[in-house]
């Protein structure tokens, strides 16, 4: 991929193709990331200092896990955090002091010594999302107005491999009018976030809203008014579709907007690109996979687990209480400290060191099946991933026509 | 001491007999009996008499020896380990008769057994004997002929009522002449079958001319252009399929096959009634349709547009091979689920969704033209100044503008659904209105008059109810109605509301305007 104005080397080689799912390589940097793949999404700021791996809860737990600290039995994770997401909205979620915003922006991640062992591809969101109703990000004595000036701001000091323009993502209710407003507040944002990066050693993806092909068309068409076609295809090395986490449970609109998307890219030229879905929940992966999408992020692993939710498999989730740790060989349920946690909240240190546990069985279980789902696009037939779908998706009742329509669509059709 | 339980023979004769109650149900088994025998041609006769049917089934099977003819006639000693009469029961049916005789030829042996009056026997608890002799070498090849003399149908089953028409489609939906066997196994015997029915039950054809193999209308897989319904004479294929499934009791095949169309590609097979009792999913044994499983198609998709038949060695049969007996075993609920999840794939074909769309657009263009012709009356009764009287309020409204002329009144407000339904201006005031075809539709709706300034209606309605509620009170409150000042007065304070009846208003304008003229 050319990179114009981009000085760093960015590199997305796909390898293989099974209808419409590719696998490939996300080369940024020092990073590679395998595709498709999941970027699990991670607070690195919650609050706390260096000492507590500055807090958040049980993100703090799972942070522990991806810097294989001690504390959760010093194992090596790492192959499950080959990339992170983390928006700039996060940064106050935890009602922090100025002085403490100050200092979580102060250094790239992977530069303090603590995250040291994390090498994977970091990728900051601008938090548009968190933005629609507000305009900046409050702390407990101070508020940050962000605009795109500040969003690029942060993500360049927090150290992100890659980045998205400040958007402002559409709602299923807003009239053609306001989304038309938002595609030219995005459009100028885009123009700004071009200047002001230009000099970005990473990856700069760019931001794309709408449910249908006129929607997304009419957006494009709107934002390259601020900044041509030809100027977005090259200075961009991914689009981020957004504006779906209103449409995350109705399979069929995310399977619409998914098709839509790709052929509004394939008819502006951009289809060469890398495709990330924001904030997807992981049931849906592997149809939208199999439509042609190359990463997504999700937190469903760790909310599943706040709610006591522990993953049999992708499909299958029990409550943890009445989970059979020997029926999974993930690295926690092997561990017998670990296993301790998660069978008896008494045994664990916190609430949140129990349930961090189970978040990070849950990220493996996902992160397997990403794997498995690379495997069979990597033989560059159909029929693996459409086995696949079978055993999983298809034995879903209720998302069973979906993915017979996604094996219709995109790999072929069945041979009935 | 040990004992052995008994068993009733007549009893057990009379009860299996009595379960087969329609002529066609003779059918069905001597088809059975001449596929088992190897039978290429069999042929069907039935006569109506006075007393019952006269039945002769000709087959020209491998025959059957002595030890053959015991099965035959004997209760549970079938010889049959794999066929489909394993059970014994089917040729019990041929006892509601007058007679039996059968006449049979194997490589070997010329064999003639007759029973007489086998029904009445039975019902005097006599168990009928039957002889058999040897009979002069007659017949130059292998075969059996039954006649049955006097077949006694259940009530309601009388010969009369066959037509070629229904025993086809019978032969079709629930005989091994609708079997589909031949689709999955290229050694399937073909077999020749031929009806022919006495012309004092059908003289509409000589004869009923047909194999034991059901066939599909022919594809079209895409619509007709010209036609107005492009639809309806589509039709897909779906290729057989076999399907291993694992259950408790160990492993079974599924064999599915079937066919999506309209009703025209439905329409060129033997049907006979509503295409909803015959379509959708049918599950079988031996390949001979027994019951269907339309659950197994979502109910977002209308099930006659299938025709899918799932064959099972495994499913249990009932005696009269109606329903099926196993529904809680695993192997029948593994059976559901796999073909439920085989059908989802079909009612996921995107031919199939092609198939719906194009109905669809059909059906909204129909619509549309029907419309059409609809407009064209309406547009024909203005024309012709022929006046219609409204039907409900906004048409009341409608009429009240049409009747305004000079616009002395607006209508600023209309919500049909309120208490109050209209908001009116009147020389600058607004007013509240009660807007009805009659008036008396104000009482009957159990309205009040409160903050009702107007009624506007079509006509007073029905003067004597309007009397009885003046008689008799309204919610309580006194109510009289003055029809020369076209208002109302109601409750103690005698307040006032006004009445609007346009049918008046239009009569009286019209009357004047023909006197101006």
């Amino acid at each position: 991929m050319s990179q114009t104005d981009s000085l760093s080397a960015v590199d997305f080689e796909v390898s293989a193709t099974a209808g419409d799912a590719r696998t490939g390589t996300l080369s940024i940097g020092e990073t590679e990331i395998r595709t498709p793949n999941l970027f699990p999404v991670l607070n690195f700021y919650g609050g706390g200092t260096k000492n507590s791996v500055y807090g958040g809860g049980i993100h703090r737990t799972v942070k522990e896990f991806m810097i294989s600290a001690d504390r959760v039995g010093a194992g090596d994770y790492s192959e499950f955090f080959d990339g992170v997401l983390t928006s700039v909205s996060s940064l106050t979620d935890y009602n922090v002091t100025r002085e403490r915003y100050e200092d979580y922006i102060a250094a790239p991640i992977k530069e303090r010594d603590v995250f040291s062992p994390f090498s994977g591809t970091l990728f900051i969101d601008s938090g548009g999302f968190k933005f629609l109703n507000n305009d900046g990000i409050d702390g407990s004595n101070f508020q940050v107005n962000i605009d795109q000036k500040t969003a690029y701001e942060i993500q360049r000091r927090m150290g992100a491999d890659i980045i998205v323009n400040l958007d402002r993502p559409i709602a299923p209710d807003d009239s053609h009018e306001q989304r038309i407003e938002k595609a030219r507040k995005t459009g100028e944002n885009i123009e700004e976030f071009l200047r002001l990066s230009s000099d970005f050693d990473g990856a700069r993806f760019l931001t794309l809203h709408g449910y249908n092909y006129s929607m997304m068309d009419a957006f494009l068409t709107e934002i390259t008014k601020y900044c041509s076609a030809e100027t977005l295809c090259s200075s961009f090395d991914g689009i981020a579709l957004g504006s779906l986490v209103p449409k995350k449970d109705d399979r069929s609109a995310l399977i619409d907007a998914v098709i839509d998307c790709r052929r509004v890219l394939s008819d502006w030229g951009f289809d060469d690109l890398p495709l990330h879905v924001l904030g997807i929940s992981s049931r849906a992966i592997p149809l939208l996979t199999a439509l042609g999408v190359d990463s997504f992020d999700s937190s469903t692993y760790l909310q599943t687990a706040i709610n006591g939710g522990y993953f049999v498999s992708l499909m299958e989730t029990v409550n943890v209480s009445e989970a059979d740790f020997e029926q999974c060989n993930c690295p926690v349920c092997s561990s017998d400290l670990l296993r301790g946690w998660m069978e008896d909240k008494e045994n664990a240190p916190y609430q949140k060191d129990r349930l961090g546990a189970v978040a990070m069985h849950n990220l493996i279980v996902q992160k397997r099946e990403m794997a498995k789902i690379r495997d069979c696009i990597s033989r560059s037939e159909t029929e693996p991933l459409i086995q696949y779908i079978e055993s999983t998706v298809a034995q879903d009742k209720p998302t069973r026509e979906f993915a017979h329509r996604v094996v219709n669509h995109s790999l072929g059709g069945y041979s009935l | 001491m040990k004992k052995h339980p008994k068993v009733n023979e007549v009893n057990e004769f009379l009860e299996i007999a009595s379960d087969f109650e329609d002529p066609l149900e003779v059918i069905r088994e001597s088809l059975s009996n001449a596929y088992d025998a190897n039978a290429s041609d069999v042929e069907i006769e039935i006569k109506s008499r006075e007393m019952g049917s006269d039945i002769i089934i000709d087959d020209d099977g491998d025959g059957m020896d002595e030890r053959d003819l015991e099965s035959f006639f004997d209760l549970g000693n079938s010889r049959k380990t794999d066929s489909i009469g394993y059970k014994g029961h089917g040729t019990k049916i041929f006892y509601k008769s007058d007679r039996i005789v059968v006449s049979t030829a194997t490589d070997d042996t010329h064999l003639r057994a007759k029973m007489e009056q086998p029904w009445e026997k039975l019902n005097r608890r006599e168990l009928p004997e039957y002889e058999v002799s040897e009979r002069p070498d007659s017949k130059d090849h292998t075969g059996t002929r039954i006649r049955i003399r006097n077949f006694r149908s259940g009530e309601g089953f009388d010969p009369e009522k066959l037509t070629y028409n229904k025993i086809e489609h019978y032969l079709k939906w629930k005989t091994i002449a609708g079997s589909t066997a031949y689709m999955f196994d290229e050694e399937d015997r073909e077999m020749d079958i031929t009806v022919r029915l006495g012309d004092e039950i059908d003289d509409s054809q000589p004869k009923l001319e047909t194999t034991n193999r059901f066939e599909f209308p022919d594809p079209q897989e895409k619509p007709d252009e010209e036609s107005e319904f492009p639809a309806e004479r589509m039709c897909k294929h779906y290729d057989p399929t076999e399907i291993e499934i694992e259950h408790d009791g160990g492993t079974s095949t599924l064999q599915i096959v079937g066919m999506v169309g309209g009703k025209a590609a439905r329409n060129e097979l033997p049907t006979y009634g509503k295409h909803s009792a015959q379509f959708g999913v049918w599950l079988a044994k031996d390949h001979i349709k027994v019951e269907r499983l339309n659950e197994a198609i979502s109910h977002d998709n209308e099930f006659l547009h299938f025709f899918f038949i799932v064959n099972c060695q495994d499913i249990e049969l009932s005696a009269n091979r109606e329903t099926i007996r196993n529904k809680s075993s695993s192997v029948f609920q593994k059976l559901k689920e796999e073909v439920e999840y085989h059908m989802s794939k079909v009612a996921q074909d995107p031919w199939f969704k092609k198939y719906l769309e194009l109905r669809r657009e059909a059906e909204i263009k129909r619509r549309a033209r029907k419309r059409r012709s609809s407009l064209k009356q309406r547009r024909e009764r203005v024309e012709s100044e022929e006046k219609s009287e409204p039907t409900n309020r906004t048409e009341v409204l409608l009429e009240l503008e049409r009747s305004n002329g000079t616009a002395t009144m607006t209508v600023e407000d209309f919500e049909p659904d309120a208490d109050v339904h209209a908001i009116v201006r009147q020389s600058g005031k607004l007013r509240n209105a009660a807007v009805h075809y009659s008036l008396t539709d104000h009482f009957e709706n159990e309205l009040t008059f409160e903050e009702v300034d107007l009624v506007i209606c079509w006509e007073y309605g029905d003067p004597v109810k309007l009397r009885e509620y003046e008689r008799k009170g309204y919610l309580g409150e006194t109510v009289e109605v003055d029809l020369d000042e076209n208002g109302l007065y109601y409750g103690d304070d005698n307040s006032y509301v006004e009445i609007l009846p346009l049918s008046e208003q239009i009569e009286s304008t019209t009357k004047q305007a023909v006197a101006d003229d």
